[in-house]
């Protein structure tokens, strides 16, 4: 189990003149995903879901608040207990080109802690599942897109973590390439594991999720199951939901210029001044 | 911590490394292929020189009306040399020159000698081209030939006078003997190119690798996935500075071994063809461990440097840029094994990079001081560690991994992309500080050693002017980054008491601190008194003036500024005092200009205006040249300034006397009301 427990994330940004703004990526969020749940993160460009991911797989600091992992009846918190317990994927986190998968998986399994033995039998597992035979010992530079993409989830494999979070994995995917990416968290999920992902597919969340929460400049504006989400807004499709509670929080489904949040922040993403 | 995951990670790292062919070209291909075959290369041209030098015929014309002495003579040479030299001298008629120095030009002819009687004797005049090889060689041979030819003549004369030849010619004799061994003149030899040749070879191994595991890792988007792991930032820096250091210490090694390989073979030529010296290797193998020694630590401490540097970059290119700079300053720094009688003192064996170059340069002419070769040595590892202790800090700040933003070191942005207004970044200061400082450091002195006050005066055109130059690039507002702005005559009142109160407790302190440091103390006096000279005036302009304003819009200015546009005001105050003092470069300066400093941010941040602390550093540096002066008349006012040594009961009297005079001031600033 992950929780997230009041979770802030406030960059500052230098205006012109000295003035300081600070913007909220993620203001309040509380959040909690159980064994053998997905649970997906929805929300508009710049709502926060890259920084609430990246702070509950400790890549990034929070400003206040704390997030834990619970595995049996052990808690932790400290970052290096909690990120040896997580898979996280994103779009950025690249591949070594210049090793193999089979180096790659190897100098992991040895970080992480993993005999070596353990290391090489699961490399064979997870090269099975994955069917990377042909290429494990390529260097990783040379693989096509969808190979680098299941080398990327081998590498999220390899030490058994408890609990997935995957920013956007499916994003610029052709199907057959997110259709195993959608195949792995199931089949992660029936074997008891965490799962935490975002993504913009609306059917494919409608299709994956066990439950929903939908973000908008840093907070939860909805929660629950698919069908809990539509029975409360009375609409058809998780689509109508989504851009139905956007327009109802900012008057417009189209990102508001007022606040400049989505021109004016570059890298920063969202929430209010 | 963990071993076993830093060895993991230096393991991934090397492979890394080593796979990618940039660096394994720069590493390898260099030292071990391209040496030899700039060698070969340069021997093939030598020996075509040669070649092409021997079969020479050169053409002289000589017009010497009826005298042909020298004539016969040059042919006489000619024929001897053509046994030795072989080469030709072809006797051109003079007559059928019509202008030699269209002659000259056209290469037609390669010398003209012209001859004629002058106050009864023969007058000489040799016309040849310096920028034509073959016309300044034959001109040697012609001057030969008129050096013999002289002799000759004298020896005749002197024989016809009836008078004893070698007594006249030779009344004395003398010889020139070498008494440093072969191998110190090896040394000394070795000593100045080798240390610069060490620096540069390891800079290039190092440059490579820490871009490549620095912003090359970010640029390839790999950071991101490392730090899913658990790792920490100790771990990984460590890793990374191991794998930097360890391919800088293989490169320097392959460098020295090819650079040593040819030295070698040109030694054993030399030896076979001639009876050079021999050389006894063996005394070289203490200077060749210690300079191992140095090498290892050398590449500690300069991989340590250019992962700092590389780190604050996002991309290859940005990496490269940011290491530019910092490859000319230690290329700067290491032709200080050019510079002749530079000795290694205990103060120089801490200067990074000066202190490398001069040990290996000791060591090869077998200077040996132990006490001095672990002062080098030790000094360089523990800048490295504290640079990667400093680096495992920064790499923690998310700003550095996570913002998208463009660098904050605007300095090389496009001009037009840069927004107009507000005050510099705290980067792009640093960088023109570092810069100024290093202008100031050496070209400063050097104007200051030439031209004395006006000099002192240059080196402060210097401060203002660099960082005035990035503001306006930058397009910042003057306004706010100088703090140009009007302020009450409370202001001006207030940090005049200021200054009077500062500059008591400041005699105070240099009292107390000559007394614990009199040797340092006596340094700055004598710096001071050869600068200033008689003129009074001038002294007032540029020891009092110039800093007033140059100092001022620089220090309480630019860093104070841009500093508080970051940090909370104390850090600021804080900052900018620490470089106040550090600027001075005095030990014993240090405290008290601090002290001035911070006193001097307090006066801009209370009255929000730079002009009251300009009148206040006025005032305290006037105090210091009217007590240079007029050392009598001031020594009536307050007795303490020329007093040699200061008892405690005057420290006291002067503590009694500044602490009120900055009550005063103090309270007299906080009725100043901020524009």
């Amino acid at each position: 189990m992950i929780k997230a427990d009041h979770l802030i994330k406030t960059f500052v940004r230098n205006e012109k003149k000295n003035r300081k703004m600070e913007i909220n990526a993620v203001d309040d969020i509380s959040l909690t995903v159980e064994e053998g749940e997905i649970v997906g993160i929805l929300g508009p460009n710049g709502a926060g879901k890259t920084t609430l991911l990246r702070m509950m797989s400790r890549l990034m600091k929070p400003t206040s608040g704390q997030v834990s992992i619970r595995i049996g009846e052990t808690e932790m918190t400290d970052e290096i207990e909690v990120k040896r317990h997580i898979g996280y994927l994103s779009n950025n986190t690249k591949l070594y080109g210049r090793l193999s998968s089979r180096e790659l998986l190897q100098m992991l399994g040895t970080i992480y802690g993993i005999p070596e033995q353990t290391v090489e039998e699961r490399i064979r597992q997870i090269s099975e599942v994955l069917s990377m035979d042909a290429f494990l010992d390529n260097r990783i530079e040379k693989l096509s897109t969808g190979q680098t993409q299941r080398a990327s989830i081998a590498r999220c494999l390899v030490h058994d973590p408890q609990v997935y979070i995957f920013d956007e994995p499916t994003l610029g995917l052709d199907i057959i390439s997110s259709a195993s990416i959608i195949d792995f968290m199931k089949r992660e999920r029936d074997r008891g594991k965490t799962v935490l992902y975002s993504t913009h597919y609306m059917e494919e969340a409608e299709y994956l999720c066990d439950r929903i929460v939908m973000i908008h400049r840093g907070k939860i504006i909805s929660e629950g199951t698919p069908a809990e989400l539509k029975e409360r807004t009375k609409k058809d499709s998780l689509r109508d939901v989504f851009s139905g509670l956007i327009l109802e929080e900012s008057g417009s489904i189209l990102p508001d210029a007022a606040d400049g949040s989505y021109e004016q922040t570059g890298g920063i993403k969202g929430g209010r001044a | 911590m963990n071993t076993k995951i830093i060895r993991t990670l230096v393991k991934k790292e090397m492979l890394d490394v080593f796979r990618d062919k940039k660096t394994v070209i720069m590493m390898m291909v260099v030292p071990v292929i391209l040496y030899p075959l700039i060698f070969i290369g340069a021997m093939q041209v030598v020996a075509f020189i040669s070649s092409s030098m021997e079969t020479q015929n050169y053409r002289i014309a000589v017009d010497a009306g009826d005298d042909d002495a020298f004539l016969h003579k040059l042919l006489e040479q000619g024929e001897a040399d053509e046994e030795e030299n072989a080469y030709e001298i072809t006797i051109v008629d003079a007559a059928s020159v019509a202008d030699y120095e269209a002659a000259l030009n056209e290469e037609t002819i390669d010398v003209y000698v012209a001859g004629k009687m002058q106050d009864g004797r023969m007058q000489y005049d040799v016309y040849y081209l310096n920028s034509v090889t073959n016309s300044d060689y034959a001109a040697g041979i012609v001057m030969e030939a008129f050096d013999e030819l002289r002799e000759e003549m004298t020896r005749q004369r002197i024989e016809a006078a009836g008078l004893n030849v070698h007594e006249i010619l030779e009344p004395i004799g003398y010889e020139k003997e070498n008494m440093s061994s072969s191998e110190q003149s090896l040394g000394s030899i070795m000593g100045s190119v080798l240390p610069f040749m060490l620096i540069i070879s390891l800079l290039m191994g190092t440059m490579y690798p820490a871009i490549d595991t620095t912003a090359g890792e970010r640029e390839r988007g790999t950071l991101e996935t490392i730090l899913t792991l658990p790792v920490t930032n100790r771990q990984l820096i460590v890793s990374k500075f191991i794998t930097v250091a360890v391919i800088g210490m293989i490169s320097a090694l392959l460098n020295i071994l090819s650079m040593g390989g040819i030295a070698f073979y040109i030694y054993a030529i030399l030896e076979m063809q001639s009876d050079v010296g021999s050389f006894d290797m063996a005394m070289f193998v203490p200077a060749i461990l210690v300079c191992m020694l140095a090498i290892f630590a050398f590449s500690l401490f300069i991989s340590a440097v250019t992962m700092c540097v590389t780190s604050f970059a996002k991309s290859y290119k940005e990496a490269n840029n940011y290491i530019t700079p910092l490859m000319l300053v230690v290329m700067f720094v290491g032709y200080i094994g050019f510079i002749p009688n530079l000795e290694l003192t205990r103060a120089m064996a801490m200067m990074p990079v000066a202190n490398i170059c001069l040990l290996i340069k000791n060591m090869l002419v077998f200077k040996v001081d132990y006490g001095l070769i672990a002062v080098v040595l030790i000094s360089n590892v523990a800048y490295a560690v504290v640079a990667i202790l400093f680096l495992s800090k920064i790499y923690d700040s998310e700003a550095i991994l996570f913002s998208e933003q463009k660098g904050s070191l605007q300095l090389f942005e496009k001009r037009s992309n840069l927004r107009k207004g507000g005050v510099p970044t705290v980067s792009d200061v640093w960088f023109v500080v570092a810069v100024t400082i290093l202008l100031v450091l050496y070209a400063g002195s050097l104007l200051q050693v030439k031209y004395g006050l006006a000099g002192v005066f240059g080196t402060q055109l210097i401060l203002l002017l660099v960082p005035l130059a990035l503001v306006i690039y930058t397009k910042k507002d003057m306004k706010l980054t100088y703090g140009f702005t009007g302020t009450g005559a409370a202001g001006f009142v207030g940090s005049a008491f200021l200054a009077v109160g500062v500059y008591l407790i400041n005699i105070m302190l240099a009292g107390g601190l000559m007394k614990l440091f009199p040797q340092s103390a006596e340094n700055v006096e004598t710096t001071f008194s050869g600068i200033m000279g008689d003129n009074v005036p001038a002294a007032f302009l540029v020891i009092a003036l110039a800093p007033a304003v140059c100092e001022e819009m620089l220090f309480r200015g630019l860093i104070l500024h841009s500093l508080k546009a970051r940090y909370r005001v104390v850090s600021a105050i804080a900052i900018t005092a620490a470089l106040f003092g550090a600027y001075h470069m005095s030990l014993v300066k240090f405290i008290p200009t601090g002290l001035l400093g911070a006193v001097l941010c307090y006066v801009v941040w209370k009255t929000g205006s730079i002009y009251p602390a300009m009148l206040m550093h006025f005032l305290n540096n006037a105090c210091s040249v009217i007590v240079t002066y007029f050392p009598e008349q001031a020594g009536r006012v307050v007795p303490m300034l020329v007093k040699d040594s200061v008892t405690f009961a005057d420290m006291l009297l002067l503590l009694g006397a500044g602490l009120p005079m900055l009550g005063i001031g103090v309270l007299v600033l906080r009725k100043c009301r901020k524009s």
